[in-house]
């Protein structure tokens, strides 16, 4: 009797430790299956991230200073072609064709150190508008920056553009040009820049712009209108030699 | 079960971020700024034609699902889902980061949303599986 019981109660822990060891196997094997998907994941993501960083950043683009104009701008908000805080008090206005050696000159020497004065602090916003006075090619380029503009890439198109700009009127302004600088630029959506750029309205608004600098009076590329509190509406300042000539502008317009 | 609300919440946050992108607008951005149509405009935010917030309305149904089941298959399955969820955010952020630069909030709240899920599901698996419910 007693033999019996002990013979079961032997046999009764027997299973049991089997069956914890059994538990803890299955436990040791399924946290295993979940290390496995952490290391597939993490290399899932870096391949990814891999992949994506090499089609990018302008590797295959025979463009200039792509990393410089991204710099340049980095971290300041954009809203159509309006660069700077929405909220800034004083708005600078450059009118400019994308085709003028001068304007060319301006986003290289000048504006650069506007942005870093005024616009990064949020003291003041720069509008990018058209003023198409070259010939019939500076329309589609002045569209093509618009179309940039709707995807928040608006100035860096403008920056890159004059940074990479060719000889005035001498046909280098073709659509694969413009969608080279639009790459460059960061316009996340191509197709959707190359409906805006074409669309009637996007080509009204160059019209409209070019119409509004005539009115204003301005006579060349780049001419810039300040608008601020102590402006009293619009002021044209024309083209001010020197970024100092701009920020006391600003200064004197808030 | 906290894993529970913060599934329900992501279902909320993606929902939203989907139908607003249904209506052919992007997310309404806090303070203004234009982050959120950048990124919903950028060419990632699809992926096979489907909106990326599709795909994490079902991810948080899935796992709202694994967080009210009991035993080691829902508790391997969370694992697996918050696991695939949080290294795609991971990449989403990276996106925003890098490729679009600008961020919305509301990826963003999402990807916080998935990090804790993911916590929350490694916790479950790594204490509790192959043992008793």
């Amino acid at each position: 009797m007693s033999g019996k019981s002990s013979r079961e109660a032997r046999r009764e822990e027997r299973l049991q430790v089997e069956s914890a060891g059994k538990q803890e196997e299955r436990r040791k094997r399924l946290l295993q299956i979940g290390s496995a998907a952490v290391f597939l994941a993490v290399v899932i993501v870096a391949v990814l991230i891999v992949v994506n960083q090499s089609e990018s950043d302008g590797g295959d683009t025979s463009l200039e200073n792509v990393a410089t104009v991204r710099g340049e701008l980095r971290g300041i908000p954009q809203k159509g072609m309006a660069l700077g805080d929405p909220s800034a008090k004083v708005t600078l206005a450059e009118f400019g064709d994308l085709q003028c050696p001068v304007c060319k000159g301006f986003a290289e020497e000048v504006i650069p150190e506007v942005i870093d004065s005024k616009v990064r602090s949020g003291e003041a916003k720069i509008e990018f508008r058209s003023f198409t006075i070259i010939n019939e090619e500076s329309v589609p380029a002045a569209a093509a920056a618009i179309a940039a503009g709707k995807q928040g890439r608006g100035w860096n198109f403008v920056e890159l553009f004059y940074r990479n700009q060719g000889i005035e009127a001498s046909g280098y302004v073709t659509d694969e040009f413009l969608t080279e600088v639009a790459r460059g630029a960061g316009v996340p959506n191509i197709a959707q820049w190359n409906k805006d750029r074409k669309s009637t309205s996007v080509r009204d608004q160059v019209q409209t712009e070019t119409d509004e600098a005539e009115t204003l009076g301005l006579s060349g590329t780049p001419s810039f209108v300040i608008t601020g509190p102590n402006t009293g509406g619009k002021e044209v300042l024309g083209t001010p030699g020197s970024a100092e000539g701009l920020e006391e502008a600003i200064e004197a317009a808030s | 079960m906290i894993a529970t609300f913060v599934a329900a919440f992501g279902i909320g946050v993606a929902s939203y971020i989907a139908l607003e992108a249904a209506g052919g607008d992007a997310p309404a951005c806090i303070a203004g700024s234009s982050g959120c149509e950048t990124v919903a405009n950028s060419s990632y935010s699809h992926l096979l034609g489907v909106n990326i917030a599709v795909f994490g309305i079902v991810g948080y149904v899935l796992l709202l699902a694994t967080a009210l089941l009991r035993g080691d298959g829902a508790r391997m399955a969370g694992f697996g889902l918050a696991l695939a969820g949080f290294g795609y955010s991971v990449f989403l952020t990276y996106l925003e980061l890098f490729k679009i630069e600008a961020i919305c909030q509301w990826c963003v709240a999402s990807a916080i949303l998935m990090t804790v899920l993911f916590g929350l599901n490694a916790i479950r698996m790594v204490g509790y599986v192959g043992r008793p419910a």
